[in-house]
Order: C-alpha cells, then structure tokens, then sequence
C-alpha cells in the first residue's frame, strides 16, 4: 500500500436546509487504493461521494462546510474549476445512465468536452476504455448501435469505461451493482478489483460481502458520522466499535 | 361507483360530439372548396372583384413569414427557457418571470397585434408590411416556445445532466452537448404545432402586415397571408366565387398545417428512434 495521500477530508459536515447530513467527518484514502463506504440507507454515504465532486452543490438547500483535499489541493475552495475537478475525479452511478447516443459516443463524451477531435484518437480512446471496462468483446463492430440497447450490466460497464475515457485520477462508484444481477456485479467487483493501484477508489455499497471483497480500507457511516474506518480485515473480523459490530451482524437497519 | 359510470358517460358524449362537429367542419369545407378546386389557385395573383383569382403571394408570404417568425422566436425563447431552467437556482423572480410567461401565452392575439401595430407602425413608422407582420408573429410566439422549451428540458433526466457534469463538461456544456440533444425530439415536435399555430393566425396580421399582396415579394411589401386572405375574401370580399374561394383557401390552409405537424411528428419520431434504438420499451436485455 503506498502511503502517499490522494484524498484527504477535514471536518466536512453537509447540510440540506436544516438537516445534517454528514456531521464533522475526517479522513484520509492513499493512492491507488479502495475504500468502501458501508452504512444503513440515508446515513449519507452519497452525499459524502458527492461531496468529492462537488455535485451535492446542485441540491437545492445544500452547505458544506470543512476541507476536501486532492493531491494537497483545497477543493472546496471557491475558486475552484468544478469541471476541471471532475475530470479528475470520476463517477459511476446507482443507476445506468446511458447517454442517449451511440456506445461509440456516450464514451467519446468525455474526451470531445475536454477537446479530442482527431477522429483516430477519440477511437483509439474509446477502444482503450471499452477494453478497461470489459466490454470491448462484447460491443466491437457494434458502436453505432444506441447505448441504450444494452443490457443493465454493461450499460454499468458502459458508465465506467465513460468515465475512464477522461482518465481520471480517483473514481467514486455509488451502489454501482445494486440495480444488477448477481452475474453482472460479480463483473463489475472484478474491474474494481483490477483499477485498483491505478486509480483511488471510494466505493458506497450496501452490499457487505462486496465491501469485504474488493476494498482495502473499510469505513462504516451512520447517521452522517463516520465511526469507524480502518482496514477492511480488521473491520470484518474485530470491530473496534459496538455500534459497527451490530450493523456487521444485522442486527441494525 | 355509478357517479364514476356517469362522469364517464358524459365523458364519452363530449368526446362524441366535439369529433362529429369537427367533422362535419371539415367534411363542408372539402364538399365546397373541392367542388370547385382549381389548381391555379396555389399560383394565380388575388383579384379583388372578377372571379378567378388565385392565393400564389399569400402562400407564399404564408410560408415565409411564418418560417422567419420561428426563425427568430425559436432561438430567443430558447435561451430564455435555458436560462430559467438550467442556470438560475429555484426563487421566487424565476417561479414570478415561469408564471409570467405563461400569463402571456394567454394573451389574446389581437391585443398582441395592437401593441405591435402602436409600437412598429405607429411609434417607429414602419409600413404595414411583411416584416412588420413578422415581428408580430415572433412576438405572439415567444411566451410559447419558453413554456414548451422548458417543458421539453424538464423531460430530460436529471441522471443525464449529472452524468455529463461528472464527467468534467460546464453547465454550458451540458445544455450544448446533452441537454439540447436529449430535448430535441420534443422540441421539434412543438415546434411544428406552434408553425400551425402562426400558421393560421389573423388577428394580429389584419393591422400588421396587412390586407393585399405587393407585386412583388418584399420585407416592406403588404403582406396578406392565406388566413388573413381567408377572413378578409368572407367579410368584404366582391368576387363572385368567394364562397368557394373562401372553402378552397380554408382547404389549403389545414393541408399546409397538417403538413407541418405531420413532417414534425416524424422527424420528432425519428430522433426518439435514432437515439433509444429499435424496440426500446418492451423491456428485457437484448443481447
């Protein structure tokens, strides 16, 4: 595990209105590492993804408030170019969301926002995404077919491969398996398992097991605090907190 | 229960009665203007007292000032609708300027016309004329490509504008690139409906552009168009044939709206395919 910091979170507490949706929230992910974020429903471990992207400021009634660091860079701070942030920090959301164009187009998106226009390129990109998501052979020869076409499970891998086609730096995934079959998430693990080292991944997921298999570093969130982060292992098996051991076993939500 | 079975009884008749009476319209229309249908009534000059005229310049001013009225409300009350819907956050001068343009829309025709005909002809001396009525046209239009604009963005997911700005695009970006091209079946759609809208306005046209046809085509030129020529040919045309004439140019008038709705229609329908692919809605992976 390499022990530079990529990310790193001071205090970050997040209003909507008058409710607090993350209260006073610390912590920090090295590179190229996979933290999963395991938490009851609306305990705010979306807001916390959405926080690293800055999209929580699109909610209507939305605050934030402490510091979010990427590679020592403040960037909560307001002068901070949102696009260019999200380009580097990728994401995958609970839901497919295929873009309503061609597959060859909804992963060229990216790269033609950020000014690829050579036609060469933009395939070369495109090529080299698709084959990082695991779903070059199963869509070779049919690019121009709309995106919508696929099945749920590479609509997902659509969404990663959209997202890698920017080269990103860290990649937050948001329940991405919740909405697919067991079959089609077995996959999706298996990439995650494969962008690890390469790229900083946070992944929220409801899914326990999942957490245990494709995580390095675990942290259980609830009611918008963070109580516990530490090795997934060690989570797993010897839960320093009460409250993370009754959510392990069941017996909360 | 039997009040539900009455509400929809009455339901039903009404439905009945307004299909039978619009029948019937169309259907008196067809029986007098096809009895004398003459096909050099789409290129004859008007004559004002002999038989035999035709509608050549009011099809034609019909078409361009209609086209070129769209030409300048489409873009304007777009950007006004982007404005409102994807820049500006929730208050209460949007929710004010949204109810605003609604308001307007209802605004009858007529009191449209007066405002363009005290501003244009008599503030600015413009003359009664094509242009003059185009700017009325596009002024009538522009609270309705707002609404309908807004309405068709309102339809595209709030998934796609997240997706598109997670991947680094600008909210300019996202309207350009995502949320324009996710609205345009829509868009298109009423786009054809507001043309047929124009299409057959009077009202405004009878103190804007005005009564008769220049020789020639012109921007400053008089310009009748077919449903102002349609009015003025019943109510104080001299021509012998205006009972038929007056049918014939009702005839031509519902072709070319039908027209521009249909075509819509099918491109609208055409984009939607393009972009969700054949079959989509049955449901089920297709591999």
């Amino acid at each position: 595990m390499s022990t530079t910091t990529k990310l790193r979170l001071e205090g970050v507490s997040v209003w909507y209105g008058a409710q607090m949706a993350l209260r006073d929230i610390s912590l920090q992910v090295p590179q190229g590492v996979v933290l999963a974020l395991i938490g009851p429903s609306g305990c705010g471990k979306s807001t916390l993804l959405r926080v690293v992207n800055r999209l929580v400021e699109r909610s209507p009634g939305a605050k934030v408030q402490g510091r979010v660091w990427l590679d020592n860079e403040d960037i909560l701070r307001r002068d901070m170019d949102v696009a260019q942030l999200r380009r580097r920090v990728g994401m995958i959301f609970q839901r497919p969301t295929p873009f309503p164009f061609s597959i060859f187009d909804n992963v060229a998106y990216g790269p033609r926002l950020h000014g690829v226009k050579d036609p060469v390129g933009l395939r070369r990109v495109v090529e080299d995404s698709l084959k990082q998501a695991a779903l070059w052979d199963e869509v070779r020869g049919k690019l121009r077919r709309p995106a919508s076409g696929l099945s749920g499970g590479q609509q997902q891998r659509l969404a990663l491969a959209r997202a890698l086609a920017v080269d990103p730096e860290v990649i937050l995934l948001d329940e991405p398996t919740s909405a697919l079959d067991p079959g089609a998430a077995a996959r999706i693990e298996e990439l995650v398992v494969k962008l690890k080292g390469r790229y900083t991944v946070v992944i929220v997921t409801h899914n326990l097991q999942q957490a245990a298999r494709v995580s390095d570093l675990t942290g259980f969130i609830q009611a918008g605090a963070l109580i516990e982060l530490g090795e997934t292992s060690l989570i797993f098996t010897a839960p320093r907190d009460q409250r993370t051991e009754a959510y392990l076993t069941g017996q909360l939500e | 229960m039997s009040r539900g079975r009455t509400l929809h009884q009455i339901a039903a008749v009404a439905t009945l009665v307004a299909v039978a009476a619009l029948c019937w319209v169309l259907i008196a229309l067809a029986r007098d203007g096809l009895e004398h249908w003459h096909w050099w009534l789409l290129w004859r000059y008007p004559r004002e007292i002999q038989a035999g005229g035709g509608v050549g310049p009011e099809i034609v001013n019909t078409m361009t000032m209609v086209s070129l009225a769209e030409g300048f409300s489409l873009p304007l009350g777009w950007c006004a609708a982007v404005w409102l819907s994807e820049y500006v956050r929730p208050s209460p001068t949007v929710r004010w300027l949204e109810r605003l343009f609604i308001g307007l829309q209802s605004i009858p025709a007529i009191v449209v016309g007066l405002v363009a005909f005290q501003v244009l002809i008599g503030a600015l001396h413009w003359p009664l004329s094509v242009g003059t009525g185009t700017v009325a046209l596009a002024i009538l239009n522009l609270p309705q490509v707002v609404v309908f604009s807004r309405q068709a963005m309102a339809g595209v997911p709030q998934s796609l504008r997240e997706g598109s700005l997670a991947l680094g695009a600008t909210p300019f970006q996202t309207v350009w690139t995502m949320v324009l091209p996710a609205s345009l079946a829509s868009l298109v759609d009423q786009m054809g409906l507001s043309w047929a809208r124009l299409a057959g306005e009077a009202a405004l046209l009878i103190f804007t552009a005005g009564l008769n046809v220049g020789p020639h085509w012109g921007w400053f030129q008089p310009g009748e168009t077919l449903a102002v020529h349609l009015w003025s040919v019943r109510t104080e045309g001299l021509m012998p044939d205006r009972a038929s004439l007056a049918a014939e140019t009702g005839i031509l008038l519902i072709a070319m709206t039908a027209l521009a709705i249909v075509a819509a229609k099918l491109l609208s329908n055409r984009i939607t395919r393009r972009q969700r692919g054949p079959g989509r809605g049955r449901g089920g992976d297709r591999e």
